[in-house]
């Protein structure tokens, strides 16, 4: 009879305890107000006008339509503020259950978050961080970091480590963020130049991030450094690297010149496959993949699992050796399948 | 007269149609079209185009142009950042108010006086005011906020002015409807609007009547730049940050929404309640083009669209179309309908 009884409590207990957690669960999902079956994320990008972005946002529509139940609504900031504004009280005004923004500055974060935290709304801030959002995006010194070592070491294999000039080619108007990403590639240079670049010969142009003003400001520098026979430049993405070639190359000095850059779109990585290329090349930033953390982690926001306050792109620096390793099928003729 | 009188009513009706018909489609595609919520938002989202519009109209009416008062906008914004501890916020919003004015003087001063023609004048002010509003602030935007905290009450005043609420309408809302009604009275109902109607009618006829034709003109700009001066500290407040890109080829849209409305490029044609019904149509396209998650691109093409759609009828206008005349002479209708009695009404 006390075996019997002993049988029947041990077999409770064990029934009991593998319950116990489903019901935690179970409590879990009650107190959590916005986990539901499908979800409306509102996506607002940057601008739709350049590849970084619209690489962004095709990632996180394929993401959203993997994981099954995420509908995304887009919006485009423009660049604009006031945009960027009316985009987020659209938003608000379709009911959706968590936000993903892409937006200018940081100077408008406060008034943004601020709609979205009446509203309850979580928020994913991509680049440039939000009071009060989760932020995702790149690791911005150390991704500069590693296009300046990468060209340290080229330097010092090719030109002995020397360099008579150093073209840094910035945005300035964008504030800290950018900065952090050419200040990475300036220390990453000159820490692993065998002789760093004398303060004096290194040249800070704004490139307005277009290819167009980039090759303006080269063009105009280039004649003031007729002696410069050794001349590297760090860039802030990938066009205003291709507008420095090409200032390069209409002054007749091509040669001289080496440049890396940042991002490795498309763009970056034809002009890293040239032939006698001069686009050593870029910090990955992997816009592609941008959807595939993004979506979960605003999964996770939804169904109150804990989510770091920064999420960071794991940077690789691109060039012309590992390309075919990241980006193999966009390139079949240069990277045969093995 | 009375002629002109229903051919504006025409117009009008014309523009309510195709309002209604645009509202229409766009809440049965889209749930949240028609909702209050949308409606404020969209309301609030054109305060600052109508205000431009509004103002943008009388010079229009007068046979003005100007193409910088999304560059003057930006300015007025910038001032209000830069200033703001040193001058004080209120001041500061002051002083962009004035500085918007002064460069709407000067570009009436360019044209009127000098007589530099108005696409030209204010195609350089464009350029002028979007390159000082850059220097002023280093090209970065500008938060602005009472950093030092000596002057609570003056910033909470100031945030008002984008975020509270007069008579159970958002401020930016009410001030633009203000402005409206106060433009449309002196329009319609002063001295100075009839004269603005026979300026830009015919600036000959009008000088050689009497009438101070440049002192009007260069009212008009003032105004103009004015009206980018109370829309730079609304946009200002409402953002609270003062960003030198604002307003980027935003001339476009407004001059789109005027001459949609109804305004002659040529000048002497057209009336405000036109301009506020092109800017409600723009705007009522534009977010529900938005709400359907259309592509920039797409939005972009409308706009095109709408633009040379409104100079096309604004030329059609002009040249006094009629339908009739133009089949009668292209012989796809026969000659008996040339004695046609209404005809003669039509000129």
């Amino acid at each position: 009879m006390f075996r019997k009884l002993l049988s029947i409590i041990v077999v409770v207990s064990l029934v009991a305890g593998m319950l116990l957690p489903l019901t935690a669960f179970a409590q879990d999902n009650a107190t959590c107000a916005t986990a539901q079956d499908s979800y409306t994320i509102g996506f607002a990008n940057l601008t739709e006008d350049i590849v970084f972005t619209q690489l962004v946002r095709d990632g996180i529509l394929s993401a959203a339509e993997e994981a099954g139940n995420v509908e995304v609504v887009l919006a485009d900031n423009r660049l604009d503020g006031a945009t960027a504004l009316a985009n987020a009280d659209n938003f608000i005004a379709q009911g959706v259950d968590g936000v993903i923004e892409f937006q200018t500055d940081e100077a408008f974060g406060n008034v943004i978050m601020s709609r979205f935290r009446r509203e309850g709304i979580p928020v994913i801030a991509i680049d440039i961080p939000m009071p009060g959002a989760t932020f995702f995006g790149a690791d911005n010194y150390n991704a500069g970091r590693l296009a300046g070592e990468a060209l340290a070491a080229w330097v010092n294999e090719n030109w002995d480590g020397d360099v008579d000039a150093l073209l840094v080619l910035e945005l300035p108007q964008s504030g800290p963020i950018p900065a952090a990403r050419m200040q990475g590639q300036i220390e990453g240079l000159q820490d692993n130049l065998t002789v760093p670049v004398a303060e004096d010969m290194i040249f800070l142009l704004d490139s307005k991030n277009t290819q167009e003003e980039s090759f303006q400001v080269v063009s105009d520098i280039l004649p003031t450094i007729p002696d410069a026979e050794h001349i590297v430049a760090v860039t802030i993405n990938d066009g205003t690297a291709l507008g420095v070639i090409a200032a390069a190359e209409a002054a007749g000095r091509a040669d001289q010149i080496m440049v890396v850059g940042q991002g490795a779109d498309p763009s970056g990585q034809e002009a890293m496959l040239a032939e006698n290329s001069r686009y050593l090349g870029a910090t990955g930033y992997f816009a592609e993949n941008y959807g595939s953390y993004l979506i979960p982690a605003m999964l996770d926001l939804l169904e109150c699992r804990p989510v770091p306050p920064a999420i960071y792109v794991d940077h690789v620096f691109i060039n012309k050796d590992n390309l075919c390793e990241y980006y193999g099928e966009s390139w079949p003729d240069a990277c045969p399948v093995s | 007269m009375r002629s002109v009188q229903m051919r504006s009513v025409q117009e009008i009706a014309s523009l309510v149609v195709m309002l209604v018909i645009i509202v229409v489609v766009m809440s049965a595609a889209s749930p949240v079209f028609f909702t209050t919520r949308n409606l404020e938002n969209t309301l609030l989202d054109i305060t600052t185009v109508g205000i431009l519009a509004i103002f943008t109209t009388m010079l229009m009416i007068g046979g003005g142009l100007d193409l910088s008062i999304g560059s003057t906008l930006a300015l007025g914004g910038v001032i209000v950042g830069v200033y703001q501890e040193a001058w004080g916020i209120l001041p500061a919003a002051g002083a962009a108010i004035l500085v918007c004015g002064l460069v709407g003087l000067i570009n009436g001063f360019l044209v009127t006086y000098v007589g530099i023609n108005p696409l030209i004048t204010t195609l350089g002010m464009l350029s002028i005011a979007r390159g000082v509003a850059f220097v002023l602030a280093d090209g970065l935007t500008i938060p602005v906020f009472d950093l030092q905290g000596t002057q609570t009450d003056a910033y909470t005043l100031f945030t008002q002015f984008g975020e509270g609420r007069v008579l159970g309408l958002d401020t930016p809302v009410a001030v633009m409807l203000a402005l409206f009604v106060l433009a449309l009275l002196v329009m319609q109902f002063t001295p100075y609007g009839r004269a603005m109607y026979a300026i830009g009618g015919n600036y000959q006829a009008s000088n050689l009547a009497g009438l101070a034709v440049r002192r009007y003109r260069m009212i008009a700009y003032m105004l103009s730049g004015l009206s980018a001066g109370v829309a730079c500290v609304l946009l200002t407040s409402r953002l609270y940050a003062a960003d030198p890109r604002a307003a980027t080829g935003m001339e476009l849209t407004v001059i789109t929404a005027a001459v949609l409305g109804g305004i002659s490029l040529a000048g002497g044609k057209g009336t405000l309640i036109g301009t506020m019904l092109g800017v409600l149509i723009l705007s009522a396209l534009m977010n529900g083009m938005k709400l359907l998650s259309t592509s920039t691109d797409a939005q972009n093409i409308a706009l095109g669209l709408v633009l040379l759609l409104a100079v096309g009828l604004d030329q059609i206008r002009q040249r006094n179309f009629n339908i009739m005349r133009f089949l009668r002479s292209s012989r796809l209708v026969p000659e008996v309908a040339r004695v046609s009695p209404a005809e003669g009404s039509q000129s």
